[in-house]
């Protein structure tokens, strides 16, 4: 949109694709050390039980195990996400609180020692009352899962913006829902997995399959009691994440303890059923809303109520109930809000962040909502959306700044692209249109921990010979495509072609990134590598500058020639100097033209090595309220979709046939890259409200945690998906650019609800829609 | 999850193979495509000492017309059976066409899906349907039995430790015949049925009335089963909507169905019956139409 660019917006070949296509990229699982020792965990197979006794002789014993460790042998430190809620032991002390639990950890010279060493492991438990469920959990006299948080309450929000019981009362329309959606699991592709080495250097690396190097890197200094400078973190490629390997696990943990007790490489890593035990993925949400309207669709007030079932641990759970919240502030002008949102410990595998922070289910029940609201009043859904989404400059009622918003672009995009006004009230029974939309934040305003650091920080460095520039960050490439989105914005600024920009990325040695989560990265590390992409560009033409004898602002580089404005310059003299150092090469410059590769060698020489570097930081943002941490970012993203659907009504099967899909992303960097963002999003979108659903027996433990029985879409599953890219610009980001990651999720999961409703009548309240609920549903509403 | 240690055999032939499992015992087991096997293995669900691989058993290979009767290799992977051709009846290709994914079809084989003999499982439910009958290859020589008859329960069946199966018999495909096949799942491919039917149909020479009917309903029992009730309804009358909404009936009356964290009974009864009458009406414009209509 903001246009004229070399490199951004184009569909530019991802840095990773010849690797991952001809199987040479590196994960965990290919990267070996000599010497590795092989660790497991002890895992507990009760939900809520005392421990009276841990003995490890026998696995001690068992030839081939070189250490076992317990909370014995550890610091006594608790950590987790937020600093206010560090409330995981890496072992439990006295005390198991899910199946999964961590007891002890092993390393042996290989995997079945250690993991028969694991069984020899004797513990005596002392079982106590499993609490399953909200209702278990906040039941008068329920046994308190942590001693610390009474009534098992993990956290509490309590929030209004303007006056809503005043606006109820002036309004025409007050409409109550409710909606009930389950736990999910990631399903990333690879398992998490990490190998600890111990250097005689007193350095401890760990290659982790993460998505965030530096909070690995600071828990594992906190908890082993390193300095910071004592942790490196390295992440080779990664199968996913998509939020649960955005914090550090037990076995970086562990496998961090083992190798510096054993002074050995120490490889652990988690088997599927694992991963469903460590979970940290979307929590079961139960919402109930009220909303106010006028007769003429004007939305006026949302009185909103959440409770999150936990699980055992905090983990990123705060953030996830404000977040639940703060995220129906937009995309519609919504002058009057209140929340009251509460997180509740059980005896389950903790429940953390999933793309879609915390607003995915509520955003479900407010569109939905909104179709009803719509219907009452005898408004098309999309009407009443145009009637009250926000425009570019709008501030939400709790203070989230719309810097830039192409809310109408995406709802006419769909609108148009999907054929609504042929198909909306026209199709055959059995079939149904629905749409939503939905906003997100490009990035969390503040980090993790309370701090002024930078949120991250780049280095780009020119090739001594000119050919080319690399850029060094700690950044986590994931899968999303984020070192190719940050070679092109370095390709951009520094005005070379993109194949002249190398890329390292995701070691903590390259500097400060926070990691790939609440969408950040492309705003925020975009905006450092293009700032140190700036500055190395300034740098090379300062000293030609000087050389040249001219101005400075008369040159600039484009597409990896000097550009030389006004009256023409010789310089013979450089070029002649560069040939000669030359002597030889088949591929001397040529042509009128001064190139990249000549500026940057002279600079060189005058210099040395070059550096340049960046850096950034969110500015002050708004917001002075609690919990207004979370919410608040340099820019949100939005989007809209239509989906189309067909219900079998004697099965009660959705078949998602066509989504027609609108993001705002500011400006695509990689156009492709985007487009691949949201169509990931529908399908994980699509999972979620279909089939998928962590299900648990009466003693807390998993019954389907495997990619068997844990159903997520296949490629048969998957809809026509039609993705349109709207491009508003963003002020705050990088060349224009803010999110798609997650905000893309937003409107699937309504979106199908709102389509299923037209096909059917039925509100349903409570996802997965299997098609045992559908068909139920549908009886009752026969019935009825 | 790592696989346990086990010595590895692959007889050159039958004899060599039901030889060394008559010496093993319940020590060894048989290794086909491996996708139920290995799976087990690496749950610790079996630990044999032994597996035999049956991949060099030229016995349990390829396909034969015999007298009006096809003989099947157990060997077959669901992926051959799914491509079909002119032995493989068109109702086995329907089920075998809905097992797990395409990579899983090219491992799994008839043997192998009748031997765990899963409540669900896509082969055998077509199989039984077909009023297959299953040849057991011992230390005593061969025996056939009909499959009617030969699920036991879940993974259990009248096969015995020490014999191969090495065939299964079913009537060529031949005009006047259908089979009708429907599978219902939360999602499109790699799905163990929460109710699947096959419907085997063989129609008088007037193209109307029903000779012989099966209705076999999978994941409403311990085992893939007959549904009595609707075979009897079937039998004699003119097929259309009417009597196939009572075999409908009445194979939702015969399903046992059990609540599990998958579906409620209820809900699986329902769907026998919805299910049931679809492959009727599959099956009966397979037996009408074209003359080269194959079961
Ligand atoms: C991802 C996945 C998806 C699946 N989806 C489906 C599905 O949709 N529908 C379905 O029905 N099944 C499904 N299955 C199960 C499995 O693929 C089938 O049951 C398959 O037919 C088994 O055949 P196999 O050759 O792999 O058997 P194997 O694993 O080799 O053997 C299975 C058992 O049979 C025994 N055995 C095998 N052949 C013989 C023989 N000739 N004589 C005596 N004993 C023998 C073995 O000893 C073993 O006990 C799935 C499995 C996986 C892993």
């Amino acid at each position: 949109m903001s246009g004229n660019f070399e490199v951004i917006g184009s569909r530019a070949a991802r840095k990773d694709a010849p690797n991952k296509s001809t199987g040479k990229a590196q994960y965990i699982e290919d990267i070996k050390f000599p010497g590795e020792l092989a660790g497991a965990l002890l895992q507990s197979p009760h939900a809520h039980a005392k421990i009276l006794n841990i003995d490890t002789s026998k696995a001690q014993a068992l030839p081939g195990v070189v250490a076992v460790i317990t909370a014995r042998d550890v610091p006594a430190v608790k950590y987790g996400v937020s600093p206010a809620r560090y409330d995981e032991n890496l072992f439990a002390v006295d005390r198991v609180r899910y199946v999964g639990d961590e007891i002890a950890a092993v390393a042996a010279e290989d995997l079945t020692t250690a993991q028969k060493a694991v069984e020899l492991i004797e513990v005596e438990y002392e079982p106590l009352p499993v609490l399953l469920s909200v209702d278990q959990a906040t039941a008068e006299g329920a046994p308190w899962i942590h001693e610390e948080f009474p009534d098992n309450i993990c956290a509490q929000v309590e929030q209004e913006f303007g006056d809503v019981e005043a606006a109820f009362a002036d309004c025409d329309l007050v409409q109550e829902g409710s909606f009930f959606s389950k736990r999910q699991d990631g399903a990333f592709i690879e398992p998490n997995q990490c190998v600890a080495l111990m250097g005689h250097d007193g350095v401890l690396t760990l290659h982790s399959s993460t998505q965030v190097p530096h909070y690995v890197q600071r828990t594992v200094a906190m908890v082993t009691g390193l300095n910071m400078s004592q942790v490196r973190v390295v992440k080779p490629y990664v199968g996913g994440g998509f939020g649960p390997k955005a914090s550090a696990t037990p076995i970086d943990l562990s496998a961090s303890f083992l190798a510096m007790k054993t002074g050995r490489p120490v490889r652990m890593a988690y088997t599927r059923e694992q991963v469903f035990l460590f979970s940290r993925a979307r929590h079961g949400f139960i919402h109930k809303m009220k909303i106010g309207a006028k007769k003429d669709g004007t939305l006026m007030a949302l009185d909103h109520q959440a409770t999150l079932e936990g699980g055992a641990y905090s983990s990123f759970g705060i953030a996830t109930v404000y977040y639940a919240g703060s995220l129906l502030g937009g995309p519609y002008k919504l002058p009057n809000m209140r929340y009251h949102g509460l997180r509740v410990f059980t005896n389950k595998p903790a429940c953390g962040a999933q793309r879609g922070h915390g607003g995915v289910i509520a955003r479900a029940l407010f569109e939905q909502q909104l179709d009803i609201i719509a219907e009452k009043l005898g408004m098309d859904p999309i009407e009443l959306r145009l009637k009250n989404m926000m425009e570019t400059g709008d501030v939400t009622c709790n203070d989230l700044a719309m810097s830039s918003l192409g809310m109408r672009e995406c709802i006419e995009a769909v609108k148009n692209g999907s054929g609504w006004d042929e198909k909306k009230g026209k199709l055959p029974p059995g079939k149904g249109i629905g749409m939503a939309c939905g906003f997100f934040v490009s990035g969390a305003g503040y980090p993790i921990y309370r701090s002024e650091t930078y949120h991250c920080t780049i280095m780009i460095k020119a090739d001594e010979d000119g050919g080319g520039v690399t850029v060094y960050t700690a950044s986590a490439e994931i899968g999303q495509g984020s070192d190719t989105a940050m070679a092109m914005i370095a390709a951009e600024a520094v005005g070379i072609p993109y194949e002249q920009v190398r890329i390292k990325s995701g070691d903590t040695d390259f500097g400060i990134d926070l990691g790939a989560y609440s969408s950040r990265t492309t705003l925020m590390t975009g905006h450092a590598t293009k700032e140190a992409g700036d500055n190395l560009k300034a740098m090379i033409l300062e000293v030609l500058a000087q050389e040249l004898g001219i101005g400075q602002e008369r040159l600039d580089i484009k597409n990896g020639l000097v550009k030389i404005s006004g009256a023409p310059v010789d310089f013979t003299a450089i070029r002649t100097g560069y040939i000669k150092e030359h002597r030889g090469w088949q591929d001397q410059p040529q042509g009128d033209e001064l190139t990249f590769r000549e500026a940057a060698r002279l600079a060189y020489l005058r210099r040395g090595t070059l550096v340049a570097t960046g850096k950034y930081k969110p500015p002050v943002l708004g917001g002075k309220y609690k919990g207004a941490a979370v919410g608040t970012s340099p820019a949100y993203g939005c989007s809209a979709q239509v989906a189309e659907v067909s219900v079998d009504f004697e099965t009660g099967q959705i078949k998602v046939e066509r989504i027609t899909d609108a993001h705002d992303c500011g400006q695509a960097v990689n156009l492709t890259s985007v487009e691949a963002q949201m169509q990931g999003s529908v399908s994980m979108g699509l999972g979620e409200a279909l089939f998928e659903e962590v299900k648990f027996d009466a003693q807390g433990r998993i019954l389907n945690a495997s990619l068997g029985e844990y159903h997520i879409p296949t490629v048969m599953d998957m809809p026509e998906t039609k993705c349109i890219v709207v491009e508003s610009g963003e002020p705050n980001g990088p060349f224009g650019a803010k999110e798609v990651g997650e905000g893309a999720i937003m409107p699937t999961i309504p979106a199908i609800l709102n389509a299923v409703r037209n096909a059917t009548g039925l509100v349903l309240e409570e996802t997965p829609l299997t098609p045992e609920r559908v068909y139920l549903a549908l009886k009752r509403h026969k019935g009825a | 999850m790592l696989l346990p240690t086990f010595d590895y055999y692959r007889p050159a032939g039958l004899p060599e193979a039901l030889s060394l499992l008559a010496e093993m015992g319940e020590d060894a087991r048989p290794l086909a495509g491996g996708t139920d096997l290995l799976v087990n293995l690496k749950l610790k669900k079996a630990a044999p000492k032994a597996l035999l691989d049956l991949g060099s058993l030229e016995e349990l290979k390829g396909n034969r017309t015999d007298d009006g009767k096809v003989s099947l290799g157990a060997l077959n992977t669901a992926s051959r059976l799914a491509s079909g051709g002119p032995e493989v009846p068109g109702l086995l290709s329907l089920g075998a066409g809905a097992l797990g994914s395409p990579q899983v079809r090219n491992r799994a084989t008839l043997g192998g899906n009748l031997v765990t003999a899963r409540p669900a499982a896509d082969i055998c439910l077509p199989l039984l349907a077909l009023g297959a009958t299953a040849v057991l290859a011992g230390p005593q020589g061969e025996r056939e039995v009909p499959l009617d008859g030969y699920f036991q329960g879940p993974g259990y069946t009248v096969k015995q430790p020490g014999e191969i199966l090495t065939r299964v018999l079913v009537g060529a495909p031949r005009p006047g015949v259908g089979g009708g096949y429907q599978k219902l799942g939360l999602r499109q491919a790699m799905e163990i049925a929460l109710v699947n039917v096959a419907v085997y149909l063989e129609l008088e020479g007037d193209g109307e009335t029903v000779a012989l009917a099966r209705v076999a309903l999978g994941a409403v029992a311990p085992v893939p089963m007959l549904s009595p009730g609707a075979a009897q309804a079937l039998q004699g009358t003119p097929a259309g909507e009417k009597i196939f909404t009572e075999a409908a009936e009445a194979a939702a009356a015969d399903a046992k169905p059990i609540d599990d964290h998958r579906g409620s009974a209820a809900y699986r009864r329902d769907m026998v019956r919805t299910l049931t009458l679809r492959a009727l009406r599959q099956a009966l414009s397979q037996a009408q139409g074209s003359k080269e209509a194959r079961s």
